[in-house]
């Protein structure tokens, strides 16, 4: 698996060469979203108050951000659950261009075929680390502040070689997981039998 | 009497301490975990983790930035006199909360479940959570669990009834095939502190498996023996799956399978689980009758496990 280290804006050229399970580091700028935000534009056709094309890099997160003499402090982050946005992933990745998602849980076959469409990766944590990463994020602005609140208004972070994260689906619509199911449904079969399951026992039905 | 400014102080730290401290108990199953990981990438996540919980006791902020639902457990002695009584106690533990979260100790995580109104102290309808377990003495002892979004919402909560015809076996595929269901991807954080509720009505299923998430030591095991070995049982099946840390491959996918149980009913066993995430947050504290405050390094709901 190989490791990359790559800067925002992305281009095809940087995610078409990413296959899952590689390790990718990133730089430059990006935003956060939570369904909130998916919600009040797709929804509730408001528009989206910035730009994306040199932004195109997002980060499902809700983070704890502080004002301190007139700055931003970052307290805590961690990508959070994508697949609960799923409803807005394609349109997102269409309509906003964008070339990455950042965030846990991957995300659908309806987010993975615009990925391919739009040459589109989705990545994810292997650790649950804040304090190893909040040194690498500079808080640059915040928008929908007012409209969205504090946790899911639109953060304007740059990155310093934030990671590692593992390519969960390539911009191919490719997903790691799929992959990594067939091999735990193979071992949980055996660790059924193993606890003297075998594939003959079924649920009595009781309702 | 135990003075309010005692008790909600008391409450106050308990809350700081769980939401940015690792309890020693997690943390040797952590460092247990990084020897036996077989995966190397899974093991610097899991050394990641760690590092970064450690960090999180020097900066005095989160764990994790989803600071969870704020839950608390009381286990009061019946004799226990508390200045203003247990209304009051709770209106201390509301105002704890919200101090916390002013803070930065928690996240403003709690909202209405329909207009998504944040309220911006986790304050509101039916939260914080209380539960209460009644001893004989004059103290109280406190826990507060700090119930992650990613354990409870994406499947690690789980019920169902097993009928008597399919007993231990169909109470165990139950629980591997509810694990993987919810594992996929990381969503419930593995690896799990996996409460398991055995009997009782569904709530009463569904209540002890949270608690033997929540509120049981790491690395204890059950004192039946018969409940143990479903214990140790399943800790080996899951734990040989490879789902990993955030379920992307790995050794290590449970931290610790804890089975607690009631009295069921002639017609069928209610079983539930209850994942809770690998930061696994808790803090909990003792305040005798003369004031005296202690920390404690375990619950101590379910005694001495």
């Amino acid at each position: 698996m190989a490791e990359y280290h790559l800067t925002s804006p992305l281009t095809n050229e940087d995610v078409s060469k990413l296959k899952l399970g590689d390790t990718v580091y990133i730089s430059g700028e990006c935003f956060t979203c939570r369904s909130r935000l998916q919600k009040y534009i797709f929804d509730e056709k408001n528009v989206l108050p910035f730009d994306t094309k040199d932004r195109n890099i997002l980060i499902h997160n809700g983070p704890i951000v502080v004002k301190e003499d007139g700055k931003w402090r970052l307290v805590s982050f961690m990508p959070t659950s994508s697949i609960r946005f799923e409803k807005w992933g394609a349109k997102s990745v269409d309509e906003w261009n964008l070339k990455m998602i950042v965030g846990k849980t991957t995300m659908g076959e309806k987010t993975a075929k615009m990925m391919k469409k739009k040459k589109c990766v989705h990545v994810s944590p292997r650790s649950v680390s804040p304090n190893l990463w909040i040194d690498s994020i500079e808080v640059q602005d915040v928008y929908l502040y007012d409209e969205l609140g504090r946790i899911e208004a639109a953060w304007f972070f740059k990155l310093n070689d934030l990671g590692p994260f593992i390519v969960d689906i390539d911009a191919e619509g490719n997903n790691y997981f799929d992959r990594l199911d067939k091999d735990i449904a193979d071992r949980k079969d055996a660790a059924l039998k193993k606890l003297g399951i075998d594939e003959t026992f079924e649920f009595t039905k009781l309702y | 009497m135990i003075k309010t400014e005692i008790y909600e102080q008391a409450l106050f730290e308990t809350i700081k301490r769980g939401a940015t401290e690792i309890s020693p108990d997690v943390k040797d199953a952590f460092i247990k975990a990084i020897e036996r990981e077989e995966n190397p990438d899974a093991q610097k996540g899991l050394k990641a983790t760690l590092e970064s919980m450690e960090m999180s006791k020097v900066r005095e902020n989160p764990l994790c930035v989803d600071t969870g639902w704020p839950i608390f457990y009381f286990k009061v002695g019946n004799q226990c006199e508390l200045e203003g009584g247990f209304v009051e106690l709770e209106n201390a533990a509301r105002r704890a909360v919200a101090r916390a979260t002013e803070l930065g100790y928690l996240r403003a995580t709690m909202k209405h479940p329909l207009t998504g109104y944040d309220p911006g102290n986790n304050i509101g309808m039916n939260i914080p959570d209380f539960t209460y377990q009644f001893v004989d003495g004059d103290f109280i002892e406190m826990s507060y669990a700090a119930k992650g979004g990613g354990s409870e919402c994406f499947g690690g909560t789980r019920h169902r009834i097993v009928a008597f015809a399919d007993g231990i076996k169909g109470i165990e595929k139950f629980v591997l095939d509810s694990f993987v269901a919810s594992a996929r991807a990381g969503a419930v954080c593995p690896p799990s502190v996996l409460g398991i509720g055995i009997g009782g009505t569904a709530n009463v299923a569904a209540n002890l498996a949270k608690e033997a998430a929540c509120l049981r030591t790491v690395g204890s095991k059950h004192p039946d023996p018969m409940f143990a070995k479903i214990e140790e049982d399943l800790y080996e099946a899951i734990n040989s799956l490879g789902i990993g840390i955030l379920g992307a491959g790995g050794s290590t996918s449970v931290l610790a399978v804890n089975v607690e149980y009631a009295y069921t009913h002639i017609a069928g066993i209610a079983c539930a689980t209850s994942t809770n995430c690998m930061v696994a947050r808790r803090a909990s504290a003792r305040i005798d009758a003369d004031g005296t405050l202690r920390k404690m390094t375990s619950p101590n709901w379910f005694g001495d496990r």
